[in-house]
């Protein structure tokens, strides 16, 4: 809470947490605060340019776009929270159990987090809807799990550095269980930067999910969504070759504005330095075991 | 800086006897990994196909399918045998070059492939260059102008770079250059050995696009690790001894700076492939990306498991080669 205090009080950070309260807002009351119903189709106004009817025009199809940009904020921070939800539960699990349940289950986690990042997420979900089915869970539980890998280097690094403080020893030393130097210790250390790593992967994430639902998979047409905002634009390049800039707009303020909240926080906080890129082949524990300072 | 000590590292006495360089050791290590890594992501790969709902032998009989039928069906695709023996069969068939046959088409997954590998390896190598070459010059110029109006526009175009979705700059590339100036084509593929220009107008704009989000990530990179660089003792040192600036750059702080930046590259080749899926639709060409974007729509399994079989493996392929080359001209990597 501290750390968030003094991280608001820059105004990058400032800036961006109104940003995301106004997309906070549109994703719950979308529905409500959307000026025209996003499906409707107005045949009188087909890719008409912003008027006072429809404040960023229409769409090829006669839709408002501002509507359908309103109405679709949800299903992307819908999307975007399952992923990095899944990623956290998977990741922070698997990456702690890494340093207690002995050497095999250590290897073992360690090269299936390697097999992980070697996936290419669109080609990874494309498959796994292409095999269970389209839908949001599907796809956003496939996304989530590739995005594990990051949570898991992080708090497996992270808590390496700590387990071989000298605190940490002398609480073993008194017979502390592993839980209890988990919730007193670990917890509250590792907390900062598993934000900082949550926040710039709720950034990646959302732009898979634009580009997830640019291809159609997730949330199917016609509900709106911004990445279909974009594919349906795509028809019509050629009489509105402006009108692709808006969707695509919306996706940058809302992208920049979680970088520039992770950034803030990493700079007030005292963050431990983890390097959370994956690792060369062949070096995988070295690299995350070497690559940890507390600054 | 850590103290130094020498302290026997644990397995030098196998490699005194087996004689093996400390980068002959590491590339081993790495085909071992990669080898487990391949074992477990195909795998995976295949159980996923036994996790569909969707019974093939129904699918592709039809609703007039009597539950005879379908059992003679599975027995021929051989699904009725346990997973860990399907899985096995599956994958000597891989390695033989034999990936199965398309439950809809027909067509032998090997031959579809074979025949859109080349556009893949087209706009992502060609990515792969254009990310190289652009994020190296923009980091390496943004390092040496140190904070000045360069340095800072270089660093605010990467970062709103990495706040747009790959596939939106192609959009944009496909607006200027093909519906207001028309000077490049907006889709479509013509293969290397028919028409190398006409390829290469083809790919330009898809390519470019896949590569700004890598390009902008090796700039940073490559920005932070040259500006540490330059500030090091033994640059400074080469400076005073009067060398000139060109060859401390190349020689001194450059070869120790690129190590983090091409390090991106492993986790770029991902990126890239995972990229061309939008980028192949967008410009309507026939890779493998397309295939398991068509094939996914159409729930046609081992034209799914195929696709992903051949990505991972060039993923693999691709990052054991840079792996290697890293720990061959990488100082850090040497140790």
């Amino acid at each position: 809470m501290r750390t968030l205090r003094r991280a608001l009080r820059l105004p990058s950070a400032r800036l961006s947490a109104v940003v995301l309260v106004v997309v906070a807002v549109a994703a719950v009351f979308g529905h409500w605060l959307a000026p025209l119903d996003p499906l409707a189709q107005d045949s009188a106004h087909v890719l008409s340019g912003p008027s006072a009817g429809h404040l960023l025009g229409t769409d090829g199809l006669g839709r408002d776009v501002l509507s359908r940009l309103v109405a679709g904020t949800s299903s992307s921070i819908v999307a975007t929270l399952e992923a990095v939800g899944t990623a956290l539960l998977v990741g922070i699990v698997l990456g702690i159990g890494s340093l207690w349940l002995g050497r095999g289950y250590e290897w073992a986690s360690l090269r299936f987090v390697d097999s992980l990042q070697t996936l290419p997420y669109v080609v990874f979900v494309v498959a796994v809807v292409g095999v269970l089915g389209n839908g949001l869970t599907q796809a956003m539980l496939a996304i989530g799990l590739l995005y594990s890998p990051i949570f898991f280097r992080v708090s497996r690094a992270a808590s390496l550095a700590l387990l071989r403080a000298q605190y940490v020893e002398a609480a073993e030393l008194f017979g502390a269980t592993r839980l209890w130097i988990l919730r007193t210790h670990l917890w509250s250390k590792i907390l900062p930067t598993i934000a900082v790593t949550a926040a710039q992967a709720s950034a990646e994430c959302l732009l898979a999910v634009q580009s997830l639902s640019f291809l159609g998979i997730g949330v199917q047409p016609p509900a709106p969504t911004w990445g279909g905002m974009l594919a349906d634009d795509l028809g019509f390049l050629a009489q509105q070759p402006w009108a692709p800039l808006i969707p695509a707009i919306t996706i940058m303020i809302t992208v920049g504005a979680l970088n520039a909240i992770a950034d803030a926080i990493s700079d007030s906080a005292d963050l431990l330095v983890v390097d959370a890129s994956p690792p060369q082949p062949g070096s995988a524990q070295e690299v995350s075991d070497a690559a940890v300072a507390v600054r | 800086m850590s103290a130094v000590v020498a302290v026997p590292r644990p397995g030098a006495a196998v490699a005194e006897t087996w004689r093996l360089s400390g980068w002959a050791r590491r590339v081993l290590r790495m085909l071992v990994t990669t080898a487990t890594v391949f074992l477990i992501t195909s795998f995976g790969t295949y159980a996923l196909g036994a996790l569909s709902k969707t019974n093939p032998a129904a699918a592709v009989l039809g609703e007039t399918a009597t539950p005879a039928d379908i059992t003679r069906m599975n027995h021929q695709f051989g699904l009725d045998r346990p997973l860990l023996v399907q899985y096995a069969t599956w994958l000597g068939h891989a390695f033989t070059g034999d990936l199965g046959t398309s439950y809809f088409t027909s067509i032998p997954v090997a031959a579809s492939v074979r025949q859109a590998l080349p556009v893949d390896l087209g706009i992502t190598g060609l990515a792969a260059l254009f990310a190289v070459l652009i994020g190296g010059t923009a980091g390496i110029a943004a390092a040496l102008n140190g904070g000045g109006r360069l340095d800072r526009s270089v660093t605010a175009v990467c970062s709103a770079l990495s706040t747009i979705p790959g596939f939106v700059i192609g959009i944009v590339l496909i607006v200027v250059f093909s519906a207001t100036l028309r000077i490049l084509p907006a889709g479509g593929y013509v293969s290397f050995g028919t028409d190398p220009v006409q390829w290469f107008r083809c790919l330009l704009m898809p390519s470019f696009a896949l590569s700004l989000t890598l390009a902008a990530h090796i700039a940073r990179q490559l920005r932070t690790s040259l500006v540490a660089t330059l500030r090091e003792n033994y640059v400074v040192g080469a400076t005073v001894r009067g060398l000139s600036q060109r060859r401390v750059l190349l020689r001194h702080a450059l070869r120790n700076a690129m190590g983090p930046a091409l390090g991106i590259l492993t986790v770029g080749v991902p990126a890239l492939l995972s990229g061309s899926v939008p980028t192949e639709r967008i410009f309507n060409l026939p890779g493998v990306a397309l295939l398991t974007l068509q094939s996914a729509e159409r729930h046609d399994i081992p034209v799914i498991q195929g696709t992903l079989l051949v990505t991972v493996t060039t993923v693999l392929v691709c990052n054991l080669v840079l792996g290697a080359l890293l720990a061959r001209f990488t100082p850090q990597a040497r140790r």
